[in-house]
């Protein structure tokens, strides 16, 4: 199930806890050697150690062993593809516009604005987005899920998605695209899989 | 053309014309410093527009501003000054009389001045600047996506100054290899110039990817046809990051050595660890060139795990490196000058460029953030955060050999302390903009999203930037003017080129001293406080 905000916060709460740790040590270092090298008369000569070097490369390579395998394990189920989604969606980007095709003959589009008009999905199911650019290259971003894909002009990209809890996502396109760019979002609202049936059957009018 | 200037005479005619490798050199560094003046005034124009509720340009404008500010940084000041001190001080450092192949360093800095002004033209023209980024990827670039002849100065000016790159690449590296003193072995050869072997070696073999990127966006511009496929797209961005991510470390290396020199000099100590560094540095240029499509991570088509597995493997080195920094400068007795100072901010700030690289090298982080402001604020803490002030360390600390003047340490710590403040104040607050989801590449945002006040922050701290550079050029002209002799030596430093006059002569050495290790002018201390003892 790829739940990519629960992903991204997963592997956030390692790797992020590891670069302040690392940051503070070093920083710590840093102000000792300071502090005591100010006063000194003669500096030391030493100006190497093999076996202090190898150890610091074996820890290294050991923290980034440990976070290659985190990220790979968190990786595989985000880039995999369901074969029986609950829904398919088709998305269209283009300058400046994003368009949802769904099933039936129902589209929602939004045309160079902050304030879109949403494009409803049913919670809690695994819904595969379509994704081609009709020009450019576009960015399909939704913050709120931690994802984004770069739609492509003339390449279909299939992604899933899940949105666990209801309320509107906010989309954006990430990826500049030319003198609209700043003004290309979308938004996807999600709710429970009894309403979104109520408004694809009634043509995508009562949200 | 005056190829053999009889010193002192005829100085100033021949400076532009002139074959001595510091005379290119200076000239390029003059030329760099002004485009990052020029780009800088770009970025300001930009974060006053991002502080001013969008409102002070157009969006086509701000377009123009942030490609033609990413270009001039990347293309026009952080690559040709990193091979302009190199041109500078590799032959100084390894004994030579003159870099090989002089004439092809000349060749290479019209080609750089052509190339920027051919760029910088874009804005005369009625459809104004280049404005599809510093990539420049198709098909946004392409005729019909950017018509006009701002992008087709852009890709003639790029080609241009990167050909210019890699004839300087070539020429520093050759003297490194070919022109050493007697008694230089390879394994003599300063940090600094074994971290511009790296990068000469990182330019020759990615910045060729570049030159083919161009001119096939030229041939996809003009004929069509090119860039095609369902995949067309994704072959430019294969070729631009094979050459877009390799010329990070170009911008990254030299100021490692620099920094290296720095802190050894300034803590009277060998630089410590050179066998582990020079093996780190070369296994990172090696493993640089194999990372580039982590750039590609949110497009689908590249094997990830590859990508995040070689970027990641980079701590190795990188902290190869850090751990020879700081134990250079352990027992060492410490000596606080702008240089010194300049050299710890890099290793300080540019911690955060690195850790911040290794979040964006993981996918599942990287979906998110990729294209968002934590990417602007992660590439800042690296280039400028780090870079820069590995570039001001040099500058402090080879001023004087260059000028035969020092620097005024009390406006350089000015420098300095505003130059600290405004950089974490405009590019830390990035990292939190970008988690909240602000997008790159933006000309405005409704005040609703909640941004304004980090960004205002940006702004204020941008130009505090601005303000510390200016400290810097006023330091420049009155060191200038009111002369404060560096003599030979000034900081007791341990390669060859403190051996030389301030300036040197024309062919750099009267004499050399022996040559037993990688810090001779150390040993010659040594051997003389040992005799006197």
């Amino acid at each position: 199930m790829p739940d990519t905000h629960h992903a991204f916060e997963h592997v956030k709460a390692v790797y992020l806890p590891i670069a302040i740790v690392v940051f503070t040590l070093v920083v710590g270092a840093v102000l000792i050697l300071l502090v005591r090298g100010a006063g000194r008369d003669r500096p030391g000569r030493r100006s190497n150690a093999l076996r202090l070097e190898l150890a610091n490369a074996a820890v290294l390579a050991c923290v980034a062993a440990f976070l290659v395998v985190i990220t790979f394990r968190t990786e595989t189920p985000l880039d995999r593809t369901v074969a029986h989604p609950a829904l398919r969606v088709r998305v269209i980007a283009a300058q400046w516009s994003w368009r949802f095709e769904y099933p039936g003959g129902v589209a929602v589009a939004a045309v160079s604005t902050w304030h879109p008009r949403p494009a409803l999905v049913p919670t809690g199911v695994e819904i595969e987005f379509a994704g081609v650019s009709r020009d450019v290259i576009h960015g399909f971003w939704v913050p709120q899920l931690s994802f984004m894909r770069q739609l492509l002009p003339g390449h279909v990209s299939r992604f899933d998605l899940i949105f666990h809890a209801p309320g509107t996502y906010m989309g954006t396109c990430s990826v500049f695209c030319g003198e609209q760019h700043t003004e290309m979002h979308f938004a996807l609202q999600a709710v429970p899989a009894v309403q979104f049936e109520r408004w694809l059957a009634s043509g995508g009018s009562s949200a | 053309m005056s190829t053999i200037a009889v010193p002192g005479a005829g100085v100033q005619r021949a400076t532009l014309a002139s074959t001595d490798h510091k005379r290119i050199a200076a000239s390029a560094g003059v030329l760099s410093l002004g485009f990052f003046i020029a780009g800088g005034v770009l970025a300001l124009i930009m974060r006053t527009q991002l502080a001013a509720d969008g409102g002070v340009v157009s969006q086509g404008v701000y377009d123009q501003l942030f490609t033609m500010h990413g270009s001039t940084m990347i293309y026009l000041f952080v690559v040709p000054i990193s091979l302009a001190v190199g041109l500078y001080l590799v032959p100084l450092q390894v004994g030579a009389a003159e870099l090989v192949a002089p004439r092809v360093a000349l060749a290479g800095l019209v080609l750089f001045a052509c190339g920027g002004i051919t760029m910088w033209s874009g804005f005369l023209t009625s459809g104004g600047a280049a404005a599809a980024s510093w990539w420049g990827f198709d098909p946004l670039s392409d005729a019909s996506h950017s018509p006009g002849s701002g992008m087709e100065l852009w890709i003639f000016g790029v080609l241009l100054v990167t050909v210019g790159q890699l004839l300087w690449a070539g020429c520093v590296l050759l003297t490194a290899l070919r022109r050493r003193a007697p008694g230089m072995t390879l394994m003599r050869m300063p940090v600094f110039t074994w971290t511009m072997v790296a990068t000469c070696l990182l330019t020759l073999f990615a910045f060729p990817a570049l030159i083919v990127a161009l001119a096939l966006l030229w041939a996809q511009r003009h004929f069509g046809g090119v860039l095609v496929g369902d995949l067309g797209a994704v072959d430019y961005q294969q070729l631009f990051w094979f050459y877009g991510h390799p010329v990070v470390y170009v911008m990254f290396f030299p100021f490692v050595g620099m920094v290296g020199e720095v802190l050894a000099t300034f803590s009277s100590k060998r630089f410590f660890g050179y066998s582990a560094f020079i093996v780190a540095v070369l296994a990172f240029s090696g493993l640089s060139m194999t990372v580039w499509a982590h750039h590609m991570f949110t497009i689908g088509q590249v094997t990830n795990k590859y990508f995040a597995l070689t970027s990641t493997a980079l701590v190795v080195p990188a902290g190869i490196e850090y751990f020879d920094f700081l134990a250079t400068v352990w027992r060492g007795r410490l000596r606080f000058t702008c240089a010194f100072l300049f050299a710890i901010a890099f290793v300080l700030q540019f911690l955060v460029g690195g850790l911040t690289g290794v979040i964006l090298a993981s996918p599942p982080l990287n979906y998110d953030l990729n294209m968002s402001y934590f990417i602007v604020g992660h590439f800042h803490y690296t280039i400028f955060a780090g870079s820069a002030f590995g570039l001001f360390a040099g500058v402090y600390y080879w001023f004087g050999k260059v000028t035969g003047a020092l620097l005024r340490e009390g406006l350089g710590k000015l420098h300095l302390g505003l130059m600290v403040l405004g950089t974490n104040m405009t590019f830390f607050p990035m990292f939190i903009l970008g988690a909240q989801g602000m997008t790159r590449r933006i000309a405005a945002y409704p005040p609703s999203m909640g941004w304004q006040g980090l960004n205002e922050l940006e702004t204020a701290g941008a130009f505090l930037i601005a303000l510390s550079v200016l400290v810097f050029l006023i330091n420049v002209v009155v060191s200038l003017r009111r002369r404060r002799p560096a003599g030979d030596d000034p900081w007791q430093g341990h390669t060859l080129e403190w051996a030389t006059s301030s300036p040197p002569p024309r062919y750099n050495f009267a004499a050399l001293p022996a040559i037993r290790s990688y810090a001779p002018l150390l040993d010659l201390r040594e051997s003389r406080e040992a005799v006197a003892s």
